[in-house]
């Protein structure tokens, strides 16, 4: 096994966990499957048998033990079952960024060959079309085609001061199409002087790292930086979290970068946006990737505090204790029963707070519990916070 | 034969091997990848590292002080989930770690120093550690801090083991590592209520420490006292007692790397590192 895909302070963090269980009444996945292995406990210990096995005193004094391939399918397995949450991350007691830990454990049993097969299309599909759908590239746009008098440049212009990066869910799956159009719209109303990458944006990075494939991405991150500043465009805008996330993480770059909500909350701040009251109680949904990845909790709640007359009721766990909907780290490729188990604990959730709409600011968030609230045929409305704050723009 | 001799001819091997064991364990974690210098070799890697650390901790030493104090050894996170947990923690850790301290400072007062001052003057000052004013304050903590890692791991067992909480599973470790942590402490007070119990025994020097001063021998070594007044009428080796104590406590040392107890180290750090590199709220 090699070990080359964990840090230093991973491999110490495999001995710092002290087996107390707590994650075990956080994580969602083991909330529905209540296996042992699936937990971050359970994952944290079987890697540490596997490394026990091949560098304990043992290992050293009598030669590796063999890695036994049914425990390695097995643990690939579990380790695959995983939204990527991070609330594991969270709330530990002794602070071991487990997220960071699962996806070096994909990186490890991508290195030994044991990954679900449906990634492995999914890996094709991003390195030959830049994009999750397995689409052209040309057609990221095509949820523009819904607008009437477009400009003949499409919004992809030569020069602009802001980038617009989509994603591959806003631009591929029709159910999420509605969050590209909204925003932008709103930054056509408020005169920010932004462009597309069209057929030119490619895929963050985000599915490669979350499915093990992190060394693909190197090339990824260049097109991207270069066709950002091939722009002239010093700032980049997201709406979708995770791109959000994969920049500031991966990208190291001295471009500004902003989710939606954060240049939404600037425009309004600035005076640029101005809304018509309704009287209106929502509640909103904390993004894995928003929140515990990327510290957001505020800007979404200070919008959705601005529009005159809206009554924001938190969910029961909500900011950093947020539940993931099923929707993130690839689980509904691997296992979508599973995340639909977890899509309809958050619609429980939600319902709780009396209200029945529910906003976020996630496109995959949005669309996994709209999804399953239809499937459970209940009455609820989710929008993404630029559908909400278009919807109440004077 | 002198106890001194044969304490350090087991304590020396003990600790070569308590420090192998920790260097078996971060040498494991050093053939990780440090982002940077990938080609680097273990001890660049460790010089690194420890580089780092020592950097960053100039850069605000007050501040990692204050996570020392407030988030490794009093837990601040524990405290938010379970006050039973986190008091049971913050006994055993600082209780070992104010044991540890005031037995290095008595150790090294009343053995070294008074022992140096015959030559040197200077460390005349010594003999009020070993029998004047401040003796009875380093009994008594020495006494008190032991007895909380007593409450701390009865504590500990009884969650464990009686009121068994769901997400707990308790293996082999487990049971090793508190029965270990029991036994040490109550061996340690059991000797010394005998050692109370019966005045030859500290008279024939069949311990280390000078006891000859009253706080040694009354209620401010009050557990040790207490036991006392049930082994007046037991007779026992004392030189049995004594490596009934003194090995398996070294044998514990020696245990730390390859046990969960390695923890006390790995989970500092983690706990360390994360507070460091926290990211306040974007907005």
């Amino acid at each position: 096994m090699d070990l080359s895909k964990l840090s230093p302070k991973q491999l110490l963090e495999i001995d710092a966990c002290t087996r107390c269980g707590d994650c075990l009444r956080f994580c969602p996945v083991y909330s529905q499957r209540t296996e042992e292995a699936i937990n971050p406990r359970g994952k944290i210990q079987a890697m540490k048998k596997f490394l026990r096995g091949q560098y304990g005193l043992w290992a050293r004094v009598f030669g590796k033990k063999k890695l036994d391939e049914a425990e390695l399918e097995k643990f690939s397995e579990m380790a695959y079952r995983c939204t990527l949450c991070g609330e594991c991350s969270v709330q530990c007691p002794v602070s071991i960024d487990s997220r960071s830990l699962w996806l070096a454990f994909k990186e490890m049993l991508v290195e030994l060959g044991h990954y679900p097969k449906n990634l492995g299309v999914m890996k094709k599909n991003v390195l030959a079309k830049y994009n999750i759908s397995g689409d052209s590239n040309s057609s990221r746009t095509d949820w523009l085609d819904r607008f009437e008098n477009l400009p003949p440049h499409r919004y992809q212009k030569d020069q602009a001061e802001v980038v617009y990066f989509v994603g591959c869910v806003s631009a591929y799956f029709p159910m999420a199409h509605k969050v590209p159009q909204s925003f932008l719209q709103i930054l056509e109303r408020s005169w920010v002087d932004f462009t597309l990458l069209g057929g030119e944006e490619w895929c963050c990075g985000f599915p490669l790292i979350g499915a093990g494939f992190k060394r693909e991405i190197e090339g990824f991150i260049r097109h991207n930086i270069e066709g950002v500043k091939a722009k002239g465009a010093r700032t980049v805008v997201f709406s979708c979290p995770s791109c959000y996330h994969t920049w500031q993480e991966h990208y190291h770059t001295d471009l500004n970068l902003f989710d939606s909500t954060q240049f939404v909350l600037n425009l309004i701040q600035k005076g640029k946006i101005r809304f018509q009251e309704e009287r209106i109680k929502v509640t909103y949904h904390d993004p894995c990737d928003l929140g515990r990845q990327s510290g957001i909790y505020d800007a979404p709640r200070k919008i959705l505090q601005s529009i005159p007359g809206v009554e924001l009721v938190e969910l029961a766990h909500h900011g950093e204790q947020s539940k993931c909907c099923g929707g993130g780290g690839l689980l509904e490729m691997v296992d979508p029963e599973l995340s639909i188990s977890l899509a309809r604990e958050k619609i429980k959730e939600i319902e709780a707070t009396g209200t029945n709409m529910v906003i976020s600011a996630c496109q995959q968030c949005t669309r996994t519990i709209q999804s399953t609230a239809r499937r459970m045929k209940v009455p609820l409305k989710v929008m993404y916070i630029t559908e909400f704050v278009l919807k109440h723009m004077q | 034969m002198d106890k001194h001799l044969i304490f350090y001819a087991m304590f020396i091997p003990s600790m070569i091997l308590f420090f192998w064991g920790m260097w078996f364990r971060v040498s494991l974690y050093l053939r990780g990848t440090l982002k940077g210098s990938e080609e680097t070799t273990q001890w660049g890697k460790l010089i690194i590292l420890l580089g780092r650390g020592w950097q960053g901790f100039w850069k605000r030493p007050l501040w990692y002080l204050k996570i020392v104090i407030t988030d490794v050894i009093f837990h601040k996170k524990l405290f938010r989930e379970s006050f039973y947990r986190w008091l049971t923690h913050s006994l055993l850790v600082v209780g070992f770690v104010a044991t540890f301290v005031v037995d290095m400072i008595k150790g090294f007062t009343t053995g070294y120093l008074v022992e140096w001052s015959h030559s040197i003057p200077l460390f005349s000052f010594a003999h009020v550690f070993k029998t004047g004013s401040i003796r009875p304050f380093l009994d008594f903590f020495l006494e008190f801090f032991s007895f909380l890692i007593l409450i701390g791991c009865i504590l500990a067992m009884i969650r464990r083991f009686f009121i068994r909480p769901d997400q707990l599973r308790t293996e082999e470790e487990d049971i090793v590592t508190l029965v270990f942590i029991l036994y040490m402490v109550a061996s340690g007070f059991f000797i010394e209520g005998y050692r109370i119990a019966h005045p030859e025994v500290a008279a024939s020097r069949v311990y280390m420490a000078d006891f000859t001063p009253a706080s040694a021998n009354n209620w401010i070594s009050f557990f040790g006292y207490f036991l006392s007044l049930f082994l007046k009428n037991i007779t026992i080796n004392p030189h049995f007692l004594w490596y009934g104590h003194v090995i398996p406590c070294l044998v514990w040392f020696v245990y730390i790397p390859h046990s969960k107890l390695l923890h006390i180290f790995t989970s500092s750090v983690t706990v360390i590192a994360d507070r460091a590199n926290q990211k306040p709220h974007a907005m």
